[in-house]
């Protein structure tokens, strides 16, 4: 019984030490990669709060299953896939449609804003409008640094049905810039 | 490589290292322009993704998880305390239940103090008067008789033997009493064929209900005394 104790005792500290250990980790992960997880939540929902939740749950998600992720580098695509998870969960919850693009959930004050900014807000725009299956594999590529067969594992697709929906995506981009840059200008004004 | 597929190459990977595309970029210039122009909307593309990240989202995401952790930890302390609670209930249960279970740990030893605690009720000198009829009619609770009678019989009585319902003879003996318990099988008291002090020594037999234990002075046969309790016992079923 006294072992039992004692063994116990140790036990706990083992666990406390590993608590610990474990924490330092999290706040690495999240120091790390909150940004690229919350742009990317946000180009997968085009709303910033719905974002920010989305970050959450993941992260909590992780915090619970830190114990599984073995391989610091494959953390990113781990919390990707938590991620999407949890904003497929989002659509079983409620039903409404979130996917129809809705112009005032991208704010930014065009007003201060510099010529940069402008195009830059202009090309959210177009981003955002992309159809979502092109747009997931972009945003993974562009802002993640996924390569080609990386996204196609995260999106369970195959290689060249990805490569062919980068192909559209900016595809369509590169048209739609070449088509507006009198709207554009107009824009501002 | 033929402009169509380039092109569709660069489009879906502006940096790709495939050689065969670089090599082809690298041949023709309009290749390498168009490469440039993509890879001039991919920094836009890139830039226009950059969407500023709300400052205090690196806190609220180690607020969150520190709350959770804290939860967690609440619910834990809650186990352990629960944990505390019945290990004290059980040795609360234990410490009961051997205070008041013997002290005794054979069945040899708690006969033995037994018998010396009564010796003084009883001498070699006291009349023999239980007879073998009454005898049986007590045994009867342990659904056993005797044929014959074992001796002459002083006392027959009902008594607690480790807490135990159990029959207490006292037959005339060569110089002193001679006990005979029938006691019902049990668990807690381990059981002993012989067993001896200063004085008194003692016999057991187990049945498969019973035991029977005979316990005389160092001047008495126990084992004739055994010898005619076995011939004479039955056991009903």
């Amino acid at each position: 019984m006294i072992k039992k104790i004692i063994g116990n005792k140790s036990d706990s500290s083992q666990v406390s030490y590993n608590m610990a250990t474990k924490q330092i980790r999290y706040e690495a992960l999240v120091k790390a990669l909150h940004g690229d997880l919350y742009r990317y939540a946000y180009w997968l929902c085009h709303d910033k709060h719905v974002a920010e939740d989305l970050v959450q749950e993941t992260f909590l998600r992780a915090w619970r299953a830190l114990d599984s992720l073995k391989d610091e580098k494959a953390a990113k695509s781990w919390l990707i896939t938590i991620l999407r998870r949890e904003n497929a969960r989002r659509f079983e919850r409620k039903r409404f449609d979130m996917s129809e693009y809705e112009e005032a959930a991208i704010t930014d004050n065009l007003s201060t804003s510099t010529e940069q900014e402008i195009e830059n807000h202009w090309l959210r725009e177009k981003i955002a409008q992309l159809p979502e299956e092109y747009r997931e594999p972009l945003v993974l590529q562009v802002l993640g640094g996924f390569s080609g067969e990386e996204i196609a594992n995260l999106l369970s697709l195959n290689k060249n049905t990805v490569m062919t929906r980068l192909f559209r995506a900016r595809n369509q981009l590169k048209d739609s810039l070449d088509e507006e840059p009198l709207a554009r200008g107009s824009y501002n004004g | 490589m033929d402009d169509l597929q380039f092109r569709k190459s660069i489009y879906a990977d502006p940096q790709t290292s495939d050689d065969a595309i670089i090599e082809a970029m690298n041949a023709d210039p309009t290749k390498k322009k168009f490469a440039q122009e993509i890879e001039t909307l991919d920094a836009k593309i890139s830039q226009a993704m950059q969407i500023p990240v709300p400052d205090d989202l690196y806190n609220k995401l180690i607020l969150r998880q520190t709350m959770a952790t804290h939860q967690q930890k609440k619910k834990k302390t809650r186990i352990h305390l629960a944990l505390a609670a019945s290990v004290a209930f059980a040795v609360g249960l234990t410490i009961n239940f051997m205070q008041v279970s013997t002290a005794y740990s054979n069945i040899g030893d708690y006969a033995l103090a037994h018998v010396n605690h009564e010796a003084k009720y009883f001498s070699n000198n006291d009349e023999a008067k239980v007879t073998l009829a009454s005898l049986n009619q007590k045994m009867a609770a342990f659904s056993g008789s005797f044929e014959q009678e074992l001796g002459e019989l002083i006392a027959a009585n009902y008594c607690r033997f480790d807490g135990m319902k159990s029959l207490h003879l006292v037959f005339h003996g060569k110089s002193s009493p001679v006990t005979v318990f029938i006691i019902p099988q049990n668990n807690e008291l381990e059981f002993i064929a012989n067993f001896a002090e200063n004085q008194l020594k003692g016999k057991s037999l187990k049945y498969k209900d019973a035991n029977i234990i005979v316990i005389g002075d160092k001047a008495e046969s126990l084992q004739q005394w055994q010898d005619n309790i076995e011939k004479n016992v039955r056991w009903s079923i």
